[in-house]
């Protein structure tokens, strides 16, 4: 058996069930991509589909489809928009239904 | 009491019963290795995942979830299956990195490019790799003991100050 077990037992102390608080170090681990739709343009997005390796960027009109799940968190759009698109620092993303990771972004929005 | 009403009740009690415990059998269906290095670290002690109730088996006829990486490459394909058959009912997938959710690969002669359209799988899990946290994050997502987060984000910073 584990001794974590045991440790558990002799120090009385029942172990966290998920880290308590994430820690501050996590922010430094490379995450997908968030974007401030108001400042993104149809010309900037087709730039950052063209520069996105792995296939998470596509735009349907004047929405840009970011899929989550198919970012490898390069930050090749975040050197190319930068401005536009920043770290997101979310790391959680696990997801019980494949369309939950496809999010929608208008682009422009404000703007209009 | 209809067939969908009845999958979903077995399918709950079946995960109150993993809530506790629950062994793990990984599958490398052509990944770079690196999501394997992450995931030998869930057993480092600052993740720990034993204090969770996980537990890593050689078998898959004594795991009750798959964490599978890689893009399903199509050689892989008669171990996936019958590693997914060998492994008892009830089960979880879990679909570990960029790879294996779709992301790197395009469907061709050599890789599925999806593990989904081999298997069907119960909980994605993104991130090229997904750190440790990550992984165990998914985890607790595929036993119920966490609520899944990303259904809520917009990745829209503006819609953010909106709000």
């Amino acid at each position: 058996m584990a001794f974590w077990f045991f440790r558990g037992l002799g120090k009385g102390i029942v172990t966290t069930r998920y880290p308590k608080a994430i820690d501050p170090w996590t922010s430094a681990l490379p995450t997908p991509p968030a974007f401030h739709s108001d400042r993104l343009t149809i010309a900037l997005v087709d730039r950052l589909i063209e520069v996105c390796p792995s296939r998470a960027l596509a735009r349907e009109h004047n929405e840009l489809i970011f899929d989550v799940g198919a970012c490898s968190a390069c930050e090749r759009c975040v050197q190319e928009g930068a401005g536009a698109v920043e770290h997101s620092g979310v790391f959680e993303l696990a997801s019980t239904r494949r369309e939950h990771l496809l999010k929608r972004v208008h682009i422009g929005r404000g703007s209009a | 009491m209809t067939d969908d009403a009845l999958a979903a009740e077995l399918r709950r009690r079946a995960l109150a019963l993993f809530g506790r415990s629950l062994h793990i059998r990984t599958v490398d269906t052509g990944s770079c290795a690196v999501c394997e290095s992450e995931i030998r670290l869930l057993s480092a002690p600052p993740y720990d995942l034993h204090r969770l109730g996980f537990f890593f088996t050689p078998a898959p006829r004594h795991a009750d979830l798959l964490l599978i990486t890689g893009p399903a490459v199509r050689a892989m394909d008669t171990a996936l299956l019958k590693t997914f058959e060998a492994t008892p009912d009830p089960k979880a997938v879990v679909a570990v990195g960029a790879c294996a959710l779709g992301g790197v690969y395009e469907e061709d002669g050599f890789v599925h490019g999806a593990v989904d359209r081999v298997l069907p799988v119960d909980v994605y899990v993104p991130g090229c790799p997904p750190s440790p946290l990550a992984l165990l994050h998914g985890l607790l997502v595929a036993v119920g003991r966490l609520e899944e987060r990303v259904a809520a984000l917009t990745f829209d910073l503006a819609a953010e100050v909106e709000r």
